[in-house]
């Protein structure tokens, strides 16, 4: 059974929805829907309850439990109605007692082929085929059980998946491969022993899969469960908060149960459309982070060691040094707190302070990105040139360039890999380290180290000689300075074959919708003209959607774009004539390479969640409350969508938030902020 | 009119439905009023005397419990299945997913709290493994079924009371439980 030759059979394969309405007969009543709509679709429309278990919106159906069966006037048996396609005039009963017996039997055929009692599963409570047996008052099960011995495989880090417990739905294997794009599950052996497994009946851990979850969240039953979620609560017990990850510059919506202010799991709000999928760094990385919590403010004392003291007296600490100071300070802030802290820390640098540095962490990258777009184009587009990532599962060519999406922007991972097996799109890695989409990648370039340049404009060259440029784009000066890029020189200093450069040139001149995503390997080149070339390269061959190139740009974290935005990057803090520093952390890892020039500073003052190598060089250290219980605010992704992030835990007793710090700490340098 | 006769076993069972049955608290009074319970771990008598109701918890785990169910059925006119166990099979269900002789092994010499030199018990007087372990409506007929684990005693009132009203209990929806 392979999920992908069904795949689509009516949904998802779009444009083959039509928006003739029809009128159907169900149940003796007249109901309307759309031309292409299953029957359990109008079903679902109209209030028309139909049990399902191997159904779910977002994923394509298959008919695999045949709960939802129908009768339908000259139909010889009864049809499953999540795959039947409605058409006009079609006469559907869905209650008749006929049915509901075939439904009772499925039920207890299922029942009886696996490890079904409830008393010692995890997801009893939670359980779809549970609810279906308490609905179907099935009290007892007249068939023998066949008690297959069957492996729980828990060699995954997140998840675990019990094959005692498995109804053989499929919802697992569709969402890893539609929503998820890995395609790691399938089904294994045959008939009655089939099983899910992945790759090629490989332990989980093992196998190609990515840990992002999605299966555990389609599981109907307890078969695919989260070691890290395991008995913490049922769905019924917690409240559910819907926030956005504050981790990498995508910004997914997460879907946050709590229970007595604990996390007990993550969800993406949905698994229908584009960001339906959520990462392993999201779902899993999110609710365990064994770094130590700065629980306390601390000085540094007279001998030079960190210790406790109240907020009051490091607040005091803080403004007696700062007034001291006078010149030479500057604020940086992390791009993971939302607008209104950002904006807030911005008017205490430069109101309370009087100190026009400031930075974000990631401001850098914002400069060599802006400094690209800009002199591509003076039309004060900015970052609003870059396309959604909507675009990536659209497209048919993809050139991730310095790239490592599986590293710091995992669900990017997904809609590329779904661009590959739904849209056959082509993929080409342009990294110097490796090829970090090996074996999907269909090529691989890779420069010389600092050759990056040579090899863009080598490859504009040839798409311009090979005409697979929108000739009117191409100016005559752009052609004579392309000029000495000749094939030879390029192969000789990028060190990449001609074979391969001109495959690139021409996978990616013809394509339709192709898409370049570059990331830090390509900025810390630390030259703006690569990013210059990029979006060239987009604009020559038409890669335009709508008023967007379709390129883009990883930004680190969740509000990157909008810590940019508000102009929080707009310079270079002058490294030589600092003497103190506000930073504020919060939870983002430490990373010694970024901030070892902050060891000879005077004045270290550091605001963060977690000790870390920069909490022990600071002399005050500040607690600031983790992602979850950090206030609510706004945030804006890497591709400018607007998203609301919400308060989910309370913090820990005496903790304040960022906002309440930074308004007392202007308050003891006599300037009196305003909360917004 | 002589009060119905009830008479309650368990086989392979944790006692969890009695306790159930005895949560139903006050309305026990007034059943008793009502019912004459004979043979039953509650009133600690064995031998089984012709009943109208048999109840039953429990799953069939040794040939001791196929002998008691099949005494049961054939001294009662309304047989009654308490509790996953009895209904489907139950946490008992697990040693299934195992070999027996690996079962019995592990239980009683391999255990962490057992001394060397244990041995797995053998005596006539012990009863025997079944093969599997199975519910009860795979060896006789059952009237009516009040699955949970245990069932609720709400949903054992329920049942209860159906049958002295001369109706074979099916519970709603609302009252089913598996866990």
């Amino acid at each position: 059974m392979c999920s992908q030759g069904r795949k689509g059979f009516l949904k998802n394969e779009g444009g083959f929805k039509t928006m003739k309405e029809i009128t159907l007969t169900i149940n003796g009543r007249q109901v309307k829907g759309k031309e292409g709509d299953t029957v359990l679709e109008i079903c679902q429309a109209n209030g028309i309850d139909l049990p399902t278990l191997c159904h779910l919106e977002g994923l394509s159906d298959v008919g695999a439990c045949r709960m939802c069966v129908v009768e339908i006037e000259r139909e010889r048996r009864p049809v499953p109605a999540c795959t039947y396609p409605a058409s006009n005039g079609l006469v559907v009963k869905t209650d008749t007692p006929e049915l509901e017996k075939y439904r009772r039997l499925i039920l207890e055929l299922i029942f009886t082929e696996r490890n079904h009692f409830c008393m010692f599963c995890e997801q009893s409570g939670d359980c779809e085929l549970q609810k279906l047996g308490y609905q179907y008052q099935m009290d007892n099960v007249r068939y023998p059980y066949a008690f297959p011995s069957l492996p729980l495989d828990s060699s995954s880090d997140y998840l675990a998946i019990d094959h005692n417990r498995c109804i053989l739905c499929g919802r697992c294997v569709r969402a890893c491969s539609e929503v998820a794009g890995i395609h790691a599950l399938d089904f294994g052996k045959r008939g009655w022993r089939t099983v899910v497994s992945a790759d090629l009946e490989l332990p989980l851990g093992e196998s190609s899969c990515i840990s992002d979850g999605a299966c555990m969240q389609a599981c109907p039953t307890g078969a695919i469960f989260s070691k890290l979620s395991l008995y913490k609560g049922k769905t019924s017990e917690c409240q559910q908060v819907i926030t956005v990850c504050p981790l990498c510059g995508v910004g997914c919506e997460l879907n946050v149960l709590v229970r007595d202010n604990n996390l007990v799991r993550i969800e993406a709000p949905s698994l229908k459309g584009s960001r339906a999928a959520l990462c392993q760094k999201g779902r899993f990385g999110l609710l365990r982070d064994n770094r130590l919590r700065v629980t306390s403010p601390l000085v540094r004392n007279r001998r030079g060691k960190l210790g406790e003291c109240t907020i009051d007296k490091a607040m005091e600490t803080a403004a007696a040094k700062l007034i001291e100071l006078k010149d030479g300070f500057a604020g940086i802030i992390s791009s993971r707190y939302p607008k209104e802290t950002l904006s807030l820390f911005n008017r205490f640098v430069r109101q309370a302070t009087g100190s026009d540095w400031i930075d974000t962490l990631d401001g850098r990258n914002y400069r060599l990105i802006a400094g690209g777009i800009k002199q591509f184009s003076d039309r004060g587009k900015g970052l609003d040139i870059e396309c959604s990532i909507d675009e990536i599962p659209e497209a048919d060519c993809i050139l991730v360039i310095g790239a490592d999406p599986l590293k710091t922007h995992p669900l990017i991972v997904s809609l590329i890999r779904r661009a590959k097996s739904q849209k056959g799109a082509k993929l080409i890695v342009i990294d110097q380290a490796s090829d970090v989409f090996s074996p999907w990648s269909d090529l691989w370039l890779k420069p010389e180290a600092g050759s990056e340049g040579i090899l863009f404009s080598g490859l504009t060259k040839i798409l311009i000689d090979k005409g697979l440029v929108k000739q009117e784009k191409v100016p005559a000066e752009l052609v004579q300075s392309l000029s000495r890029y000749k094939r030879d020189d390029v192969v000789r200093a990028t060190g990449i074959g001609i074979a391969d450069l001109e495959s690139a040139a021409s996978t990616y001149g013809k394509a339709e919708h192709g898409v370049i995503i570059y990331g830090e390997g390509l900025l810390e080149r630390n030259d703006p003209n690569l990013v210059t070339c990029l979006l060239r390269l987009a604009d020559l061959t038409g890669n335009w959607a709508e008023n967007h190139l379709r390129v883009i740009s990883f930004k680190p974290n969740a509000n990157s774009r909008g810590a940019w935005e508000l102009g929080l990057a707009a310079k270079d803090i002058p490294s030589d004539k600092l003497k103190g520093v506000y930073l504020l952390l919060a939870d983002e890892q430490e990373d010694e390479g970024r901030w070892g020039w902050l060891k000879g500073i005077d004045f270290l003052m550091v605001q963060a969640s977690y000790h870390s190598a920069i909490t022990s060089l600071a002399d005050v250290v500040l607690p600031s409350p983790i992602w979850a219980a950090r206030e609510g605010g706004e945030y804006i992704s890497m591709d400018g969508r607007l998203n609301k992030s919400r308060q989910v835990l309370q913090p820990k007793e005496g903790l304040l938030q960022d906002r309440e710090i930074l308004i007392e700490l202007s308050k003891k340098l006599g300037h009196k902020l305003s909360p917004s | 009119m002589a009060k119905p006769k009830i008479a309650t076993t368990w086989l392979a069972g944790c006692a969890g439905c009695h306790m159930s049955f005895l949560d139903i608290d006050e309305a026990i009074v007034e059943l008793a009023n009502l019912v004459e319970f004979t043979a039953s771990p509650v009133t600690d008598i064995k031998e089984f005397s012709p009943v109208d109701v048999g109840i039953v918890e429990g799953s069939l785990n040794t040939t001791k419990d196929v002998e008691v169910l099949k005494k049961l059925r054939a001294n009662c006119k309304i047989l009654m299945a308490w509790g996953d166990c009895a209904c489907f099979g139950g946490i008992f269900t697990m040693r299934n997913l195992c070999d027996k002789g690996e079962l019995l092994r592990r239980g009683f010499i391999e255990t962490e709290s057992t001394k060397k030199g244990s041995k797995v018990p053998a005596s006539e007087e012990i009863p025997a493994l079944l093969p599997q372990v199975k519910p009860i409506n795979q060896l006789v007929k059952v009237d009516c079924y009040v699955p949970g684990c245990p069932p609720s005693a709400k949903a054992i009132h329920y049942a209860v009371v159906e049958l002295l009203q001369g109706r074979i209990p099916v519970l709603p929806s609302d009252m089913m439980r598996f866990d």
